[in-house]
């Protein structure tokens, strides 16, 4: 109610008095926006870079003419901020914004839609009138899993993020229930962080950073140490933790399209090792990004020559098949399958029989899972008794198909190992 | 003639025989052989064209009960005979009749399953008129209905629409003016249909957030996602002259404003990045969704930008680059099919989104999205592969648009990328066309580029500078390229000294020798040596040649093309025998020109 009655017939009044005395809040002190309180907020805090805010606005033109306004569609608007999601003069004047707080923003071309305008609303070189009141913010949700938030302290440079593979320089601090458990600086390879004892959720986080941020990130378990644990630092199973983490430097590994044929299948023959090892030590997650290497490399490669591409077609049976074995004991059921199609279809036809029943096992693996989930859902005093039950059954099947799959998966890797060392 | 007089009297004298006795009975007391003799006698009144006789019947209050509850059994018979009389004709009126008097009398539930069979059956040509027709006694008997409404409305638009998909969709004005099989008007039909049940959904909505009947919000929904891959999808969309209301376009605001209606319009367009609420109870089902909606988000994207459908709702507030990035999905989808009415949905929306930017705005980082990588490939396979020719042009002009729209490092990784994955001479040359470009405008402009000269720009050179196989490669084919590249280094040795060497060009002058000059030669002798021996040959057969035997024929798309006379060959030779001269004469200058800037450096130094 508060930010109708201003706006209604004064709207280019206001325009006018920010543009006399607006506070410029732009870094280059350029004027290209400026900003008045209309009423200041109700708590101290701001929003920090990345953090998903909620905010209702009302937005006009020069003229008067009201284009855009959250409140017609009865919702708030939400963003990431810091981004680059939405306009410059949005990125900039809302976090200077205070919880609660209704401001004015005065906003240059430049800092909107520019030269180019945005059809059909906004004309070119249009400068732009807006009304914001900053509503909540939160710590960004990295995987929309609620399972590794992030709260960025110093925003990093570009966009640039390592990926996969990279090599990263960090400064870490570790935290569990306010005691730190680890400090220090370390060179590793993203996906490998578990060579250093940081556990899978870092790995994912740096993913999404950029060269010299500094963040914050809260770790769910499953992100964190998980049900092992880690009794070097005295963590127990399933504990949430937080890490402090600065990215100080990286190298990024090389994109698929960035290497020919004769190096990423040198590189298949490294990783499926480190895979395997991960498996072996029941880092599931960690072997799925060591195998998942493979599949991005090998599986859209064309033009190879016959020697290739039979030693191509073993590492990709060999990386599919162990894939589908991590998803399993992942229970991520769906993607096991998915693996197995596609191992199936487009590696190996021959090896159908023998698959699909792995497919069909799988499946019923995962119908079983969800009937008991139904059936027990929201009966807090049956959880035991379904967790016993679950296990029971699946790891019969489970097993059965792992032992299909070991077997397969032994075969041709030896069968890679050899195909591999004849190409080099 | 008394013959048939009598046999059709029969037919109504069977159906009042089997009314009597049926009026003394409880409803209960209905046998299965009633239902049957019921329904033939009514069909056959029906058949031999009683049908004023069976509406009498029906009407008369006695039979209240009975057409309650056997009624629904005459639908069938119903609606073939009005589909088969002539409109206007008096009997299709009494039939028409007999249908209304139905939906009012029968059990709701049978009626319902009886009407829906009737579209279930049909196919072809009688799709069209007969979902028309039972579109509005479908939607009393819904409105009727007590349990498992929104299941059943469900149930119904997705069978309509499954009945409607096979039906090809008009595309030129002509087509949409005919509108031969009655699609357009059927679709906006169905609309209609929907309508109350849509509002009844926003009622609901408004009473409390709580209580959403998410059941038919969800039956909606599925309806227009339906909706939007087919037509929508397939349809032309553009406005078109001297159509005023352009059926499709009618369609698209309608289906849009139902989506607006019940709040789904919005989490849709962002649906990739809002984490989907769960519909489904089982995660095979979402994954399944996923995979059929992406057709469907790619056109409603087309709808909101390009053709500015539901825009008022819009928020204007993201930047045009993260526009870009959410819109980049769907151009990928849109530019993998081969209809021309999807590629051309798929370059419309993707001009709509590279024109809100301004050049050189967008970072190279976007790169690093998956699809910012692939669009600009799948606009070469267009380019290059689609047999029609104006989205062959637009491709191009949109991957200029698109390069335009990059930094320094963006265009450099871009064509890095294309000039590795493209594998036509045209869109090399092209690309390294593009290359002198930037280097051009790198020298010129007062703040250097570091991307376009020094050692960046000599990697990027050494996938310029090079002839793919060597010697062997085949120069006819490659001449595109190979002009191009011939003029990229005419350029730089013209217009970087040896002694400021701000390219690199004079430090891999070498390899560039070794790697592309030396071989041209070889290979220009190879191929100019080859092919004169050829036009020797040819014209020494000439005579016995004119024999005609045909070694092998060329077919292009399915398409015999004639032999080719002696004459033709040798023209095509002699015509390879100038590109040859062109090459060499381009070849020859860059040389001259490298020898004076090296024979004028040595000079200096001594």
């Amino acid at each position: 109610m508060t930010t109708d009655e201003a706006t209604k017939p004064e709207g280019e009044v206001q325009a006018a008095a920010l543009a006399e005395r607006g506070e410029d809040i732009t870094p280059a002190q350029d004027r290209g926006v400026l900003k008045i309180i209309k009423r200041p907020g109700n708590d101290d805090e701001s929003p920090m870079i990345g953090d998903k805010v909620y905010v209702h606005y009302k937005g006009k033109l020069a003229n008067g003419k009201k284009f855009d306004s959250s409140r017609d569609r009865n919702e708030p608007f939400v963003f990431s901020l810091g981004k680059g999601q939405v306009i410059k003069a949005w990125d900039i004047g809302v976090a200077t914004m205070k919880k609660g707080e209704v401001c004015y923003l005065l906003c240059k071309p430049e800092y909107a839609y520019g030269a180019a305008g945005s059809a059909p609303k906004i004309p070119s070189n249009a400068t732009l009138f807006f009304e914001v009141e900053l509503l909540d913010f939160k710590g960004e949700d990295l995987f929309e899993d609620g399972g590794i938030i992030r709260r960025i302290k110093r925003k990093g440079e570009g966009y640039s993020n390592p990926n996969e593979g990279a090599t990263v320089e960090i400064h870490l601090e570790g935290f569990c229930g306010g005691t730190r458990f680890d400090c220090k600086d370390v060179k590793f390879v993203v996906g490998e962080g578990e060579d250093h004892d940081i556990p899978i959720g870092i790995d994912k986080a740096l993913e999404k950073m950029q060269r010299g941020e500094h963040c914050v990130l809260y770790l769910g378990p499953r992100y964190g140490f998980g049900e092992a644990g880690k009794p070097k630092y005295g963590i127990q199973a399933n504990a949430e933790l937080v890490y402090e983490v600065t990215l100080k430097n990286f190298e990024k590994a090389k994109e698929s399209w960035e290497m020919d044929t004769k190096e990423k299948l040198e590189q298949a023959a490294i990783v499926k090792e480190k895979g395997t090892m991960y498996f072996k030590e029941g880092k599931y997650l960690q072997a799925v990004i060591q195998y998942g290497k493979i599949v991005s490399w090998l599986e859209m490669e064309y033009g190879l020559s016959e020697k290739e591409s039979k030693a191509s077609d073993s590492f990709l049976l060999a990386a599919f098949l162990n894939l589908a074995m991590c998803y399993l004991k992942l229970r991520e059921y769906t993607k096991a399958v998915e693996c197995c199609d596609k191992k199936v279809l487009e590696v190996n036809p021959q090896n159908k029989a023998a698959r699909s029943q792995i497919s069909v096992c799988q499946k019923k693996t995962k119908e079983h899972n969800e009937r008991d989930r139904r059936i027990y859902a929201n009966m807090f005093t049956k959880f035991a008794e379904r967790d016993a039950k679950e296990a029971a059954s699946k790891t019969g099947v489970e097993k059965e198909a792992e032992k299909a799959t070991c077997a397969q998966g032994l075969e041709t890797a030896g069968a890679g190992g050899k195909e591999a060392e004849g190409h080099v | 003639m008394p013959e048939e007089q009598s046999q059709t009297t029969m037919a109504v004298d069977e159906l009042q025989a089997i009314i009597q006795r049926c009026q003394i009975l409880e409803e209960s007391d209905f046998r299965g052989e009633d239902f049957n003799l019921f329904q033939v006698a009514g069909q056959k009144c029906l058949e031999d064209g009683y049908a004023a006789q069976l509406l009498e019947v029906i009407q008369n209050e006695k039979n209240k009960v009975i057409i309650k509850n056997m009624g629904w059994n005459l639908i069938s018979p119903l609606v073939r005979c009005i589909l088969a009389y002539k409109q206007e004709d008096d009997k299709q009126e009494h039939c028409l009749k007999i249908l209304d008097q139905l939906v009012q009398l029968c059990n709701p539930k049978e009626l319902f399953l009886g009407l829906l069979e009737q579209i279930e059956q049909t196919s072809g040509e009688q799709v069209c008129p007969t979902v028309m027709l039972l579109l509005q006694p479908l939607q009393t008997v819904l409105l009727k209905l007590q349990n498992k409404k929104a299941y059943s409305v469900g149930l119904s638009l997705a069978m309509i629409m499954n009945q409607l998909t096979p039906l090809p969709v008009p595309y030129t004005k002509q087509q949409i003016q005919e509108d031969k099989l009655g699609l357009c008007r059927c679709c906006n039909a169905v609309v209609d249909f929907a309508k109350p049940f849509v509002n009844e959904v926003v009622k609901n909505m408004e009473k409390s957030s709580e209580y959403n009947n998410m059941e038919l919000k969800e039956e909606l929904l599925k309806f227009c996602m339906k909706s939007l891959k087919y037509p929508l999808l397939t349809a032309q969309l553009e406005q078109l002259e001297g159509i005023e209301e352009h059926p499709f376009r009618h369609f698209a605001t309608e289906i849009i404003d139902i989506l607006q209606d019940i709040r789904e319009l919005m989490p849709l367009v962002f649906l990739h990045h809002k984490g989907r609420r769960s519909y489904w109870e089982n995660q095979e089902f979402e994954d399944i969704e996923r995979k059929n909606s992406a057709d469907s988000l790619a056109c409603l994207s087309y709808l909101m930008f390009v053709q500015h459908f539901g825009i008022n709702c819009f928020p204007m507030v993201f930047s045009p680059s993260y526009l870009l990035q959410c819109n980049m999905t769907h151009i990928e989808v849109l530019l993998n099919r081969t209809e021309e009415s999807m590629l051309s949905k798929g370059l419309d929306l993707f001009e709509s989104c590279l024109l809100r930017m301004e050049d050189n705005s967008l970072s190279h980082q976007y790169l690093e999205f998956r699809d910012f990588i692939n669009v600009p490939q799948d606009l070469v396979k267009v380019m290059t592969l689609c047999p029609i020719e104006h989205l062959r042009k637009k491709s191009l002009n949109m991957l200029q648009l698109f390069i335009d729209k990059f930094d320094a490092e963006g265009k450099y990784t871009l064509f890095r990328c294309l000039l590795k994955t493209s594998n036509h001479a045209g869109v090399q040359g092209y690309i390294i066309q593009k290359i002198k470009d930037q280097i051009h405008l790198s020298l010129t402009k007062a703040h250097d580029n570091v991307w376009f000269t020094g050692h960046h720009l000599i990697s990027l050179l050494d996938l310029v500078l090079f002839l793919p196989e060597g010697a062997e490669t085949d120069l006819l084919q490659n001449s595109d390229r190979i002009m191009a590249s011939l003029n990229l280094l005419r350029y730089l040795v013209i217009k970087d000294c040896e002694s400021d060497n701000q390219t690199g060009v004079w430090t891999i002058l070498a390899k560039i020798e070794k790697n592309f000059l030396k071989p041209l030669h070889v290979g220009l002798n190879m191929s100019k040596a080859h092919y004169e021996a050829e036009i020797k040959n040819k014209k020494e057969n000439r005579r016995e040649a004119n024999k005609s035997n045909t070694v092998c024929s060329l077919t292009v798309s399915e398409e015999k093309m004639p032999a080719m006379t002696t004459e033709m060959q040798l023209q095509v030779l002699h015509s390879a025998l100038f590109t040859f001269d062109l090459i060499e004469s381009v070849l020859a200058r860059v040389e001259e020109l490298i020898e004076v800037k090296v024979k004028a450096v040595m000079a200096e130094n001594i």
